[in-house]
């Protein structure tokens, strides 16, 4: 399938117009290039094209946006730049030991410094991550989530994943105040209304119940909510052609 | 140096459902009370407020009204011949902390033990033969039904219970329990309204032969003034319930319940931000004399008092003891000890419905207490000749938790992640409910908490160490009830698919991460055999006469109801008998 990795581009563009008439191999080095102009709080570039393209393989564009046009490497950024990413409510005293999966979280890192160091020993040589074709991201993402023929130190591949994908759902579908959920397109594509909630009258119905989201911060008459994570960004993390 | 402050007559550890219930009954009867709490004070009118308090991220996932596992948290195996590691991040269960305890957020599915339960050894003896109970610790509670029924009743007044009675002093009524204990009262509010999801559960188990109900709800439905004259609001299914405050007065918690009319009580006084750390004994070892704790500025404190009351929740009870040598500790090797015997927990099971697009779950409405349920595979209440096993569940449609980042109910066979995944996320949101079966948990030898000889808490004291595996027992049970939730399922009308899961599974261990109920029992039982048991009948310890000891950690083998109930139930028939009998004349109530 000579066309493959081209076709599969081009299908991760999108509706992108631009697609057509610019080469396959060209847009993958392009791919997430906004990225790059981001007032990052904690992640750099390449982290970011990397949870970018990671992202956009858990939950892929089609009638509504991919994680990282739904804001999700912001919503990760802030996360891992705040109390969860450096470590609040992880007891981190020693001595460690691998342990047993029920055991739960066993390594001595925050989720910050996991992730830093996870991605940094996965994109250590070979091709990164943002690099491969379509189908080849989606490889890597699948034998990551078993785990399966990586040697990643002393970061957990398991725990990398579950913990990569947690932020990645959360970022698809907490309130947009954290940077995520942009426009409420997880919201929206659920069809969940929000944070205003009162349904006494209709609880028992069995009748949709067709009200747009509103948020923490909704802005009245706009439907999106305001943009308290960080004022700064106008932009959020985007696929760019 | 350690500051002694002037003696009071009750100091109170913990300011959740019990010790708030226990400071308000021991005020009342003229007892100087001191509560101390290690969290902060909060407010359903000033801090759990909506929207701010809709915030799925903060409160559900980041767990920010719970305990911080870097000053508080154990140590946990699945068996004795592991090295127990500290459970660094919350999961499987969330304790409480500050004002109001796990109180604030529980879901409100308030229960009574079953008359049975309550004798269980007895009872399963009488009916099957011993034979049964082989390799289990099963005990009996040493109080009867009958004998705790008006305190059951009292706490419903308390909360103002919604649900439908299905024994009215003896007589069965149509449409609710017909296998619920005695009720002296009919409860003091109407049933919460039926989703769709759960009218198609109640025609589908009627169909059955079985007898569904409505869930017992702490989500008041209508304006209700309570037995201490405290006002409570009507539930508007706002679906941020379990895990969050409820701002509209509507869940039923000890703030608003009990904390409002005590308040202002000249005997009660309240000290937040202080950790208690043990609780002291006399030089003959034979009483308390107070406690140690840790004010808010982290200066160690001596608080003395005549009478201690352990309200610290089930967990931090046992380890409170455990570090101040209150008992005698319980050895696995030798069966012998008491203190940390009989941990037990909660099994449970579930099965997804996935229905076609006619049916509207709308799943974001929602209570913590909604649901349609079946008490038929619970307790004593069907034949368990040749199962195998002792115990149950309820089985129980309920629609309390369709939050998005955590609720994505896919059928089975589908990716769990990628873009079928998105689609299946997408086209189930709206058509789907969970039929929990909520399991009993029977105490047996290998499962028991103990001090971990390695990990210190932020204060320099040993972890609690938790032991725990699901045993045989309730592994067969779990199998049996999820089966008959299975086939309820798909005798629904609209279902396109049913899932399963079994927390229980043969072949799987029981796991700290994923959650499953803040429903950790045992470890300080009740009874009426000082080899057996760390308090007796009255809650009160054997060991140490002036220690009174409150929670699930009281209870021999966990029910398969949810706890608060029962030991509320039995909160008050302790404070009844302090206030009526040992107050007045400081001894054992019992003889060892
Ligand atoms: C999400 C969730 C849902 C639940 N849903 C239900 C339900 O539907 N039905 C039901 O029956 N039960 C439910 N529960 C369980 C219920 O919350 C508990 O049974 C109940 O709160 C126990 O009351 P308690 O007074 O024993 O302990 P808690 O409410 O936990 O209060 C104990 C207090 O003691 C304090 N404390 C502990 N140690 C110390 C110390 N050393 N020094 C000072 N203070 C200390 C703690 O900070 C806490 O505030 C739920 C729990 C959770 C977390
Ligand atoms: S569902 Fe009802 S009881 Fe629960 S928080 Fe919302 S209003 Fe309060």
């Amino acid at each position: 399938m000579p066309n493959f990795s081209r076709r599969a581009v081009l299908l991760q563009i999108g509706a992108s117009g631009l697609a057509a008439v610019t080469p396959g191999a060209a847009l993958a080095q392009n791919r997430y290039a906004a990225l790059d102009t981001q007032p990052w709080s904690y992640l750099d570039g390449s982290e970011a094209r990397f949870l970018a393209s990671m992202a956009d393989v858990l939950i892929p564009e089609d009638d509504f946006p991919s994680a990282s046009q739904a804001g999700v490497v912001d919503f990760i950024d802030l996360q891992l730049a705040g109390p969860y990413g450096q470590g609040a409510g992880l007891f981190l005293e020693g001595p460690f030991a691998d342990g047993t999966p029920e055991q739960g979280w066993q390594t001595a890192h925050t989720p910050a410094s996991l992730i830093r160091n996870g991605i940094a020993r996965l994109e250590d040589g070979g091709t990164r991550l943002v690099d491969l074709d379509a189908n080849d991201r989606s490889a890597f993402v699948e034998r990551l989530s078993k785990g399966e023929g990586f040697d990643l130190g002393d970061v957990p591949v398991q725990t990398l994943f579950d913990e990569i994908w947690a932020l990645v759902k959360e970022g698809y579908f907490s309130d947009p105040i954290y940077g995520g959920n942009k426009d409420y397109a997880g919201w929206e594509m659920i069809g969940f209304p929000g944070a205003h909630a009162y349904y006494t009258d209709h609880v028992d119905k069995n009748a949709p119940f067709p009200a747009p989201p509103k948020g923490i911060a909704h802005v009245p008459g706009t439907g999106r909510s305001a943009d308290t994570a960080r004022p700064l960004r106008a932009q959020t993390a985007r696929e760019e052609g | 140096m350690v500051r002694e402050l002037p003696k009071t007559d009750v100091v109170i550890v913990g300011a959740g459902w019990t010790g708030l219930a226990a400071a308000k009954e021991l005020a009342d009867a003229g007892q100087r009370c001191v509560v101390i709490e290690r969290g902060d004070w909060r407010h359903d009118a000033s801090n759990f407020g909506a929207p701010e308090e809709h915030d799925e991220l903060k409160y559900a996932r980041r767990k920010e009204h719970m305990i911080d596992t870097q000053t508080k948290t154990l140590s946990f195996r699945n068996s004795s011949d592991q090295t127990a590691l500290p459970m660094r991040r919350l999961g499987s269960f969330l304790p409480g902390k500050g004002l109001g305890g796990a109180g604030i957020h529980w879901n409100g599915q308030l229960w009574r033990p079953l008359p049975s339960d309550l004798k269980m050894r007895s009872h399963y003896a009488d009916r099957y033969g011993e034979a049964i109970l082989d390799g289990l610790n099963v005990q009996d509670w040493g109080v009867t039904y009958d004998e705790l029924e008006p305190h059951l009743d009292f706490f419903d007044r308390v909360c103002g219970t919604a649900g439908v009675a299905g024994n009215l002093n003896g007589e069965t009524k149509e449409g609710g329990n017909p296998f619920e204990g005695p009720r002296s009262a009919d409860y003091p509010n109407p049933p919460m309204k039926a989703s769709p999801p759960l009218q198609l559960f109640q025609k589908t188990a009627q169909e059955m032969g079985y007898h569904p109900f409505q869930m017992p709800s702490a989500n008041v439905t209508k304006a209700y003034e309570n037995a201490y004259g405290a006002q409570l609001h009507p539930c508007t299914y706002c679906g941020f319930c379990e895990r969050f405050g409820c701002g509209y007065y509507a869940k039923a918690d000890p703030i608003i319940c009990i904390y409002d009319v005590v308040k202002d009580h000249e005997n009660f006084e309240l000290r937040m931000n202080s950790q208690v750390l043990r609780v002291e004994k006399s030089a003959d070892g034979k009483t308390a004399t107070g406690v140690t704790y840790l004010d808010e500025r982290g200066q160690e404190v001596f608080q003395p008092a005549d009478t201690v009351c352990l309200n610290a929740y089930a967990l931090w009870n046992v380890h409170l003891m455990l570090v101040s040598g209150l008992g005698k500790p319980y050895d696995p090797e030798t069966g012998e000890g008491t203190v940390g015997r009989n941990y037990a927990y909660q099994t449970l099971a579930a099965a997804g419905v996935f229905f076609d697009k006619e049916v509207w779950s709308n799943p974001f409405m929602g209570a913590g207490a909604l649901g349609m349920t079946i008490d038929d595979f619970n307790g004593d209440n069907f034949d368990h000749t040749d199962l195998g096993f002792v115990g149950g569940g309820y089985i129980s449609a309920n629609q309390t938790n369709g939050r998005p980042i955590n609720y994505h109910p896919t059928p089975p066979d589908t990716p769990s992640w990628g873009p079928e995944w998105k689609k299946a996320v997408r086209e189930n949101y709206l058509h789907h409910v969970g039929i929990v079966c909520h399991g009993s948990s029977v105490a047996v030898p290998g499962n028991y908490l103990d001090l971990d000889p390695t990990y210190k808490d932020a204060y320099g004291q040993p972890l609690l160490r938790m032991t725990f595996d699901f045993p045989e027992n309730d592994r067969r049970m779990s199998a049996y009830v999820l089966s008959k939730a299975e086939e309820i399922a798909r005798n629904m009308d609209n279902v396109r698919a049913v899932s399963t899961v079994n927390r229980a599974a043969e072949g799987e261990s029981y796991s700290v991460v994923p959650y499953q109920t803040t429903h950790n029992t045992g470890g300080a039982v009740i009874g009426t055999d000082p080899t057996t048991s760390v308090v007796n009948r009255y809650g009160q310890m054997w060991d140490h006469h002036n220690v009174f000891v409150f929670g699930a950690c009281l209870f021999p083998q966990n029910l398969g109801y949810n706890p608060t109930g029962p030991l509320m139930g039995l909160a008050y028939w302790t404070l009844d008998h302090m206030k009526n009998d040992y107050l007045q004349n400081p001894r054992p109530l019992m003889d060892a």
